[in-house]
């Protein structure tokens, strides 16, 4: 699963550490997202879409999905 | 201490929230590492009483032996209370590190506690298999796969 955590952490001018303060996490966890080693829960992903007031989808999203929904476009599209 | 997080809303409003410096989560992990070292250290201390207290201390007197075993199992059930406050304590990367150290230690016990058993039976090896041995192979398995762990997802 892909995500946007270290993007809108940056857009925000905010550490890892203030990042994982403000989730209630380890400053590790948010890297091992950020870098994709972990994959947050779901009620984890809901709390980091909370603190940046956007749907969850635009944080995370799953590779595969993209690809399969770009392969159906392109199906319809024909 | 605090410092400030600056959140910005839906609607664009930039709004400031005080965070303390260090953050609740490490003072509450602080927390309950060290009342996990307490008990753990508890449990050794109960567990020195009972295996040298008969011999250097009372003289093998029945009822004190029993009185320091029953501290020692008591003191064992606090420690496991406390491992399991701990575990729930953890962020989800973490307990899943610490569930990962704990099964591996529980399957090299396991694995290995049999076949070192058998050795002795049959002599294979030149001295006789102690629990002991076993509490010092879990203690190593799980400490080095708490290192793994944290390097895997540093």
């Amino acid at each position: 699963m892909k995500n946007r955590l270290k993007v809108l952490r940056a857009e925000r001018d905010w550490t890892q550490a203030q990042l994982a303060e403000a989730l209630d996490v380890s400053r590790q966890t948010i890297n091992a997202i950020e870098t994709g080693k972990f994959d947050p829960s779901l009620p984890l992903a809901f709390r980091a879409a909370r603190l940046f007031a956007v749907p969850i989808e635009a944080i995370f999203h799953d590779e595969d999905r993209r690809s399969l929904a770009t392969e159906i476009k392109k199906d319809t599209d024909k | 201490m605090s410092g400030i997080l600056y959140i910005k809303t839906t609607k664009g409003d930039i709004v400031n929230q005080s965070i303390p410096r260090e953050s609740s989560y490490q003072s509450r992990i602080r927390t309950s590492i060290m009342r996990l070292a307490r008990w753990n250290g508890a449990w050794v201390a109960s567990t020195a009483l009972m295996a040298f207290g008969p011999k250097f201390l009372w003289d093998r007197a029945l009822v004190f032996t029993l009185l320091a075993v029953g501290l020692n199992v008591a003191v064992g059930i606090g420690m496991i209370l406390a491992n399991k406050k701990h575990i729930i304590e953890l962020d989800e990367l973490q307990r899943k590190v610490y569930l990962n150290a704990l099964a591996i230690t529980v399957g090299v016990a396991i694995v290995a506690s049999v076949p070192y058993s058998v050795m002795t039976t049959y002599h294979v090896i030149p001295f006789k298999a102690e629990i002991a041995h076993l509490v010092i192979l879990m203690g190593l398995t799980f400490f080095v796969s708490i290192l793994y762990g944290t390097w895997r997802y540093r």
